[in-house]
């Protein structure tokens, strides 16, 4: 049993060193003949054995002891071990061709395969006491602000809050995938107020609308995190201002509350399929909870544009 | 102990080494010995100083080479009591000038080469190739029903066919040493010739080929603290001057023309090619520095070494050859029970750095004559210590406990 762990291991040193192939060719021999069941002549389990005893005796008597009087069992638990290793590291592998992380359509811990995105390590503003699973996708509809390609392969639907730290952390990513991938994606935002620990979430997502059908929606939605401090009306008239919006139409918008069932709609169809905290991003069918680096956006969405036909 | 041997590991280099924190204990002489500082003082000498062309080159550097040539033959000749230089040629090991014999002497069809049940292959296969070759028999002498060698036994086997023995003085497998005196004298006296594989014996005991009156001997040079790829074979001057050269081309000629050659004397018309210089220079002083220790100190010091082994642990494992150590030169090769030879030295290296040898040690024939797969081996020069025995003693006891 020894044996095909050397391979495994010598074969992997094997391939940067050529001090280990012999080793890996010796025990791929040994391995073979057990499969063909004949026996191994190699003698390298022996070897094996005695070294790794040996090192064990230097120090711990009692324990190389042991050791060689139980070493093919041992041997048998580390290679039904190592077996168990490869076959999840293969899946792990799989899942990080086909979702872009190890973890499967929802990426909720550590992958050791590209261990610089930030894994399962999920920060969001959530509503309190409300956690659970997203079952569901949000729908993109005619007045949703987006920017890119309406029919591109890719669509990513962030639902956020312009109060949320989180949301605004997620930002300068979120322009890097704009510029980066131009018209190969359709980028939306919706609106998911979260008004009871972020007060004024509501009315600054009604704002945004209002300075939307003024046609600067995206430069004021920038303004709104450039200051996260509140939301009242006369930050927002503000904001406005500065963007030299027609101030009379903006304030009768925002008195009147226009856009305020638009923000209600999108706020109970993401709450609908379980949508619980900001920023939440929809790429495709895979959801991302939480701001993520570029890198583990990137890994997603070149994956769906290659497997979209 | 007539040796001072702390002053002698002064000498080896690799003896000041230490892996994971503990001294190396090199007890795989046998196989190749360590190499004292001068022998690599002589060998970077020639390749700083004069790392030219021998024989051929009439430059200051050549005869510089040819110099050192010269000497290392003239210390070789006193090192085995040779006549004269002609007859010391210079080989790569033992092996090659056995090769050497085998593929020049005279032998035919129906006559037979004698040898004993535990020559090592580089003294087998030649003759059995011969064999296959030119219709030659290749003969065993049955040992003594204790294993040791049978000099009645040898004598029986003498006959008119006998041409040649080539026999294995002392065993690399279990150290004895043949009466080799006696084995020489009972061949001349059938018409025989004899080749003596001297590889194990001339490291360790004194041997003179006048007194013995040997015909052909080899030996290698890195079993005798020389440098790898050397050897020595050693042929009466008469004998090698009737025999055609081994390899020919550069170096063995005195003339050609495009359709014939004149052939050198011994013994440079049995060195074809560019020599190893820088190795023949440093086997010369190999051989210098072995006459200065003296074969008998080292054979003393040796078997005081075998014997504080043999005292130590001998009592639980199966020791190969003779149980006096006296017998066994310093040698000590021994099995315990069915356990794997090559289980219990990879242990010894483990765990304390105990250098042996485990296997068929280039005996197959032997071991698979008496159905064992092998053997370790602790083999002792004159550059070990009891206090390295104590520790190998110590160190199998606990490999026993473990493997028992």
């Amino acid at each position: 049993m020894i044996c095909i762990i050397a391979l495994v291991v010598f074969g992997i040193l094997g391939i940067f060193s050529a001090k280990y192939r012999t080793v890996a060719k010796e025990a791929f021999d040994c391995v073979f003949k057990r499969i063909t069941l004949r026996k191994c002549t190699t003698g390298l389990d022996k070897r094996m054995k005695s070294q790794i005893t040996g090192k064990f005796m230097r120090k711990h008597p009692g324990l190389g002891k042991v050791l060689y009087k139980h070493f093919e069992a041992i041997s048998w638990i580390f290679t039904i071990v190592l077996i168990l290793s490869l076959g999840y590291s293969a899946y792990s592998i799989g899942n990080l061709f086909i979702y872009g992380n190890c973890n499967g359509p929802i990426p909720d811990a550590f992958c050791v395969f590209d261990p610089f995105v930030s894994g399962g390590h999920v920060e969001s503003c959530s509503m309190e006491g409300i956690t659970g699973e997203i079952t569901g996708v949000l729908e993109v509809h005619d007045h949703d602000p987006a920017i890119g390609f309406p029919d591109a392969k890719v669509t990513i639907i962030e639902a956020g809050c312009f109060l949320c730290p989180y949301t605004k952390e997620a930002e300068p990513v979120v322009k890097q995938l704009i510029s980066h991938y131009g018209d190969q994606i359709h980028f939306v935002y919706k609106d998911f107020p979260l008004s009871s620990t972020h007060p004024g979430a509501q009315e600054a997502a009604e704002a945004s609308h209002c300075a939307h059908e003024q046609g600067k929606y995206w430069e004021y939605h920038d303004l709104l995190f450039v200051d996260q401090n509140g939301a009242d009306f006369d930050h927002l008239l503000n904001l406005a201002q500065q963007l030299d919006l027609d101030i009379e139409q903006f304030s009768e918008c925002l008195e009147s509350r226009k856009y305020k069932s638009k923000v209600d709609g999108d706020f109970t169809e993401a709450f609908s399929i379980g949508v619980y905290g900001t920023p939440t991003f929809f790429i495709n069918d895979q959801i991302i909870v939480g701001p993520k680096t570029f890198n583990e956006f990137r890994q997603i969405i070149d994956s769906e544009l290659f497997w979209s036909v | 102990m007539g040796l001072n041997v702390e002053k002698i590991r002064e000498d080896f280099p690799v003896m000041k080494r230490e892996i994971h924190g503990k001294p190396i204990i090199y007890f795989d002489n046998a196989c190749m010995t360590m190499r004292p500082v001068q022998v690599i003082e002589k060998i970077n000498e020639y390749y700083n100083e004069y790392p030219a062309c021998g024989e051929r080159s009439s430059h200051k550097l050549g005869k510089r080479v040819d110099e050192g040539v010269d000497q290392a033959r003239e210390s070789l000749k006193k090192f085995i009591g040779a006549r004269h230089t002609k007859e010391v040629i210079f080989t790569k090991n033992t092996t090659e000038g056995i090769n050497l014999v085998a593929n020049t002497i005279d032998l035919n069809k129906g006559d037979v080469v004698l040898g004993t049940d535990r020559e090592h292959n580089s003294n087998l296969l030649p003759w059995q190739k011969l064999a296959s070759l030119a219709g030659t028999k290749h003969e065993i002498v049955d040992p003594n029903p204790d294993d040791t060698f049978s000099i009645e036994n040898f004598e029986k086997k003498m006959s008119r066919d006998v041409k040649l023995v080539s026999i294995i003085h002392t065993s690399n497998v279990d150290g004895t040493t043949i009466p080799i005196k006696e084995v020489i004298k009972i061949a001349h006296d059938h018409k025989a010739l004899v080749l003596v594989d001297a590889a194990q014996s001339i490291p360790h005991h004194d041997v003179n080929v006048r007194k013995l009156d040997a015909d052909f001997l080899a030996f290698s040079g890195h079993k005798m603290l020389g440098p790898s790829g050397t050897g020595v074979l050693y042929g009466k001057e008469h004998l090698l001057k009737k025999m055609p050269p081994f390899m020919v081309g550069g170096g063995t000629v005195e003339d050609t023309t495009h359709t014939n050659a004149t052939f050198d004397e011994p013994p440079d018309k049995f060195e074809a090619g560019l020599q190893n210089y820088a190795g023949i220079i440093g086997l010369g002083e190999a051989a210098r520095y072995l006459m200065r220790i003296g074969k008998d100190n080292i054979q003393k010091h040796e078997i005081a070494l075998n014997r504080r082994v043999t005292d130590g642990v001998g009592d639980l494992v199966d020791i190969i050859g003779p149980n006096e150590p006296e017998k066994r030169s310093g040698i000590f090769s021994f099995n315990y029970k069915k356990v794997d030879s090559h289980e219990i030295s990879m242990m010894l290296d483990e765990m304390e750095n105990i250098c042996t040898r485990a296997g068929a040690h280039c005996v197959h024939s032997w071991f698979n004559a008496h159905n064992i797969n092998g053997s370790c081996r602790a083999s002792f020069y004159f550059y070990n210590t009891p206090e390295e025995c104590d520790k190998f003693v110590d160190t199998l006891k606990k490999v026993i406990d473990v493997v028992k």
